[in-house]
């Protein structure tokens, strides 16, 4: 295990295995509430985030939280104008981000290489602070999970039978979108905008068709997870890959494989 | 029984975009009542549902819900959907997780369930005939089981107050009887309110206490429904 010699390899494995952790919870509500989009809208909004962040001298991170919390709740306000047509905000905001963070960027001189690893993502050259502020992140989401997955469950199975049964709904749908948005605003520098929602998605859709059960479709999706991303970080080591394209490409090895199982085992 | 109104509707009408709807709708459903709703196909049945239970404003007149039950503790509401048209199909759950987060409104939402909510849930399962299924996926169940766990979901719940939207479709006649005696039995034993929508009125009005229907207004240009007087 020679790759394990290298600081920067446990660092990214690290970060790799608390990514899995939080990925599969938000990534099944995501998909249940029908929003699979949102993680990537979010993860294209927040690139307005890092170029502000950029262009005024402060920690990114810290723009990055600001602007996707922002439209976090903007999205609930929207979602709820356009209830049949909801992807209407999705583009609008996609577009609209990418073009703010590139006109922002445009502004700012000689940063594009650090646009360039907000894009596409940085999981080998990720700092140990950037472990620390993950790890907190993960914990934070674990114990929010623990503590609201009944109400979660219900609120997600059919919003108007939670309203009569007494759950603030339109509140609980924004702090979801907030603490997602907040999450990939962490998770987006390590794996780059533009895999965010394939390792939030994935795992999630893959271990929905093997469990019966909520429960069971969460803690498969963390193993699935963890197997994309390690696997993924380890055939790039040695092939010479980028890693978050390889996470991805493995995910989806593994969800056609299951497809085809299902074929021939059902 | 104890006269205490659950629900109460004063004049109310409702309008879509600037077409009425329902106009002139005053009744109550009190405590250990079980009232039934009639009308024809498109006769707003499900709008006046949702405007009682919050999800649509009346726009005009007005809806009470009572916050307190007869023994003056949070009033619970339990409603079914119609046809479980809110029935997530792809769902990842067991019949059994979902008749489980039925409890959850009885101060369970923070809490593990115990032997006495897991003894509610079986017979709230057993009562529709579901025990058996219960390890199976939602998704895999027929329309007629997906509409009987939904009613052991609300059993399940024992909410105060039922607003059930055509809860029997998809049973046989055996069935429906059995149900219609659950319901009359929990207002008549545990002082329920049930406020049910049915196109069964013959066979159910011998277990009801009120019947309101739902008829088209005369003389108007609109397709408006108002209460039979």
């Amino acid at each position: 295990m020679e790759m394990f010699l290298y600081g920067f390899m446990r660092q990214a494995f690290q970060a790799s295995f608390l990514i899995s952790l939080i990925a599969p919870i938000l990534g099944l509500f995501l998909i249940l509430r029908r929003q699979t989009l949102l993680a990537d809208t979010l993860s294209h909004v927040s690139l307005v985030g890092v170029a502000l962040g950029l262009l005024l001298g402060i920690n990114p991170t810290w723009t990055n939280i600001f602007v996707v919390i922002l439209i976090s709740v903007l999205l609930e306000y929207i979602r709820a104008a356009y209830k049949s047509y909801s992807e209407i905000s999705i583009a609008i905001l996609m577009s609209g981000g990418m073009a703010v963070a590139l006109v922002l960027m445009s502004l700012s001189d000689g940063s594009s290489m650090s646009l360039n690893n907000f894009l596409f993502g940085s999981i080998v050259t990720i700092s140990f602070e950037q472990v620390l502020f993950l790890l907190f992140m993960t914990i934070g989401v674990l114990v929010l999970y623990a503590l609201f997955k009944r109400p979660m469950y219900v609120l997600t199975f059919d919003e108007e039978t939670a309203y009569t049964a007494g759950l603030p709904v339109q509140f609980m749908s924004i702090a979801f979108n907030v603490i997602t948005g907040i999450t990939i605003a962490v998770v987006m520098p390590i794996v780059g905008a533009l895999l965010v929602s394939a390792i939030m998605i994935l795992p999630a859709a893959i271990s929905m068709r093997l469990s019966k059960s909520f429960t069971g479709v969460i803690l498969i999706g963390i193993v699935i997870a963890m197997i994309g991303m390690f696997g993924g970080l380890a055939i790039s080591y040695f092939v010479g890959t980028p890693p978050g394209a390889t996470i991805t490409l493995i995910f989806l090895v593994l969800f056609f494989m299951i497809l085809i199982g299902e074929r021939l085992f059902k | 029984m104890q006269q205490q109104p659950y629900i109460e509707v004063n004049d109310l009408s409702f309008k879509y975009e600037e077409e009425p709807i329902l106009t002139d709708i005053t009744f109550t459903v009190d405590a250990g009542e079980f009232v039934m709703l009639t009308g024809e196909n498109g006769a707003a049945k499900t709008t006046l549902l949702r405007n009682i239970l919050g999800l649509l404003d009346p726009s005009t007149g007005e809806v009470n819900i009572a916050s307190k039950n007869i023994k003056g503790e949070d009033l619970k509401v339990g409603y079914v959907p119609q046809q479980v048209s809110s029935f997530n199909i792809g769902f990842p759950s067991t019949v059994l997780e979902l008749v489980e987060s039925g409890r959850y409104p009885q101060n369970r939402w923070f809490k593990k369930l115990d032997k006495k909510d897991k003894e509610h849930v079986k017979r709230s399962l057993d009562s529709v005939g579901m025990w058996d299924a219960r390890h199976k996926k939602i998704g895999e169940l027929s329309g007629g089981q997906k509409q009987r766990i939904s009613l052991a979901r609300v059993f399940a719940m024992d909410p105060d107050l039922f607003v059930l939207d055509e809860p029997t479709v998809g049973m046989d006649s055996d069935s429906r009887k059995a149900f219609y005696e659950l319901l009359k039995h929990n207002t008549e034993v545990h002082n329920k309110g049930i406020l049910m929508v049915t196109h069964d009125h013959l066979e159910l009005r011998p277990y009801v206490d009120k019947h309101i229907e739902l008829v088209r207004k005369e003389n108007s240009p609109w397709r408006c429904f108002s209460m039979d007087s």
